[in-house]
């Protein structure tokens, strides 16, 4: 089969080739939908610890949720802050932390900046699950390139270990991030 | 970075003296220690000539030009998100700073309370989640204590200090004996959040049946029901009549209405009549033959 389409590739068709890789690729991320923001991501390593959760422990299902939808805004928030596009967080911020995205965004654009997040690294620890199970606050322990662009310059590129409290709670299918506050430690 | 060219040894010691002034004229970059929310702040720079300064953080990113050897005025404005601020100094070369926001003093609490609907004398039925917030909406981190009140009426029924631990503090609670609205409050100093559970009766507790013969056969009702605390049970709530006799056995289930369920059951011979609401059996009545 492989053989097959590098043979049609190096025929007379191939100029067939690239516009059919093309529409399968545009197909493919039309389809995925979100899960193309998420996968395309630099969120490289995501891992939760959830031993100390409570006072409700957290089920593996909601825990394998969690770091999906965590993934996802992340993914999101970096093409946001790198395109200055409010566009991405629409989903899976809401609240404080989708208000202050979209302040950065706007701010960003308005002075030339752009940020790019790459190579980045997540170490979740659950702290707190409600009784309820409608909010979840996590500790995540991240380390990432972060590179600031002034225009098409990139005039600061450095490796960062920040520490982020997260606030998440559920919305109709997803988890969604309420808060994302960096502090300086725990 | 400024760069010198020298060609010749002669030149050396011009250089390592021009390379001297110039940086003592290199910029340099100092930014404060955590400073709170809502708070300006300043940040120092060293050299001379021109150079752009960025700030970079939740909320705000600035890209201006200032006057190296100068203070640079951050307002309060731009402060407002606890978080990681970036500032960046650049002429030719850039140097950078990171400093920290954190939460203001707590102004707002959000409460979280489940059910909003509960049976009474329910075992931690009742469960509540409390975070604090200052002006801003920053989740105030430093641990506070807040007072958690379950009242009724003019009498509290349970009374705690919990205290906040990564910003969150929690409480479990035990539902009251009456059925009516409890007042759930959290409070911490002069702020105060209040939210409301309804109390609903329990399963019915001693149900007892009455009735009697019509001609169209056996009118059975029971007596007002209500919870082994004496709460009247929600109108609604279903009593299943049981008839058994020579024909076998029939069922009919009717509502509470005004506290009292009734059934008419068609039956001419002897029967025997129970009651049942959710798990409780009532007690039973038996009907002899119609002559």
């Amino acid at each position: 089969m492989k053989r097959r389409d590098e043979g049609t590739c190096t025929s007379i068709y191939a100029f067939l080739c690239v516009p059919r890789v093309a529409i399968l690729l545009t197909l493919f991320l039309t389809l995925s939908g979100h899960s193309y923001s998420a996968n395309t991501t630099t969120a490289g390593q995501l891992e939760i610890d959830a031993t100390k959760a409570g006072p409700r422990a957290l089920e593996a299902l909601t825990e394998r949720g969690i770091l999906r939808d965590y993934r996802f805004a992340w993914a999101s928030m970096t093409q946001a802050l790198e395109f200055n596009t409010s566009d991405p967080l629409e989903g899976p911020f809401t609240d404080e932390a989708k208000a202050w995205l979209q302040e950065t965004v706007a701010s960003q654009q308005k002075a030339g900046l752009s940020q790019r997040y790459v190579n980045q690294n997540h170490k979740l620890v659950v702290v707190f699950y409600a009784p309820e199970g409608d909010l979840i606050e996590l500790q995540d322990n991240a380390d990432f390139q972060r590179q600031v662009l002034d225009g098409r310059n990139t005039i600061q590129e450095e490796h960062v270990v920040a520490r982020y409290i997260v606030l998440m709670t559920p919305s109709a299918d997803r988890w969604v991030v309420r808060q994302l506050q960096a502090v300086p430690h725990f | 970075m400024n760069r010198f060219k020298c060609a010749h040894l002669g030149w050396l010691a011009t250089c390592l003296i021009g390379a001297m002034v110039a940086a003592s004229y290199a910029q340099d970059i100092r930014v404060p220690n955590i400073g709170l929310a809502g708070e300006s702040a300043t940040i120092s720079t060293t050299g001379g000539g021109r150079a752009r300064f960025y700030l970079l953080g939740p909320g705000v990113s600035r890209n201006t030009e200032v006057r190296l050897g100068e203070e640079i005025s951050i307002p309060a404005e731009d402060l407002r998100v606890a978080g990681e601020y970036l500032a960046l100094l650049c002429s030719g070369s850039c140097r950078s700073g990171t400093f920290y926001v954190s939460a203001a003093q707590p102004a707002s609490l959000t409460f979280l309370v489940h059910p909003s609907r509960v049976p009474v004398a329910a075992s931690d039925a009742i469960s509540g989640v409390v975070l604090a917030f200052d002006q801003f909406r920053n989740l105030v981190l430093a641990p506070e204590t807040i007072n958690v009140q379950l009242s009724a009426g003019n009498a509290t029924l349970f009374s705690r200090s919990i205290r906040t631990q990564n910003g969150a503090a929690w409480f479990r609670a035990t539902s009251g004996k009456l059925a009516g609205a409890l007042q759930v409050t959290a409070s911490m100093g002069e702020l105060s959040t209040r939210r409301a559970v309804q109390e609903a009766a329990s399963d019915p507790c001693n149900l007892r049946i009455k009735g009697e013969r019509t001609g169209a056969g056996i009118t059975i009702e029971t007596e007002p029901v209500h919870d082994c605390a004496g709460n009247a049970v929600p109108d609604g709530t279903i009593v299943t009549f049981t008839a058994s006799g020579p024909g076998g056995k029939s069922t009919v289930d009717a509502p509470i209405k005004q506290g009292i369920a009734r059934a008419q059951i068609e039956a001419s011979g002897g029967e025997i009549i129970s009651a049942a609401s959710g798990v409780v059996i009532g007690n039973e009545l038996r009907f002899g033959a119609q002559p």
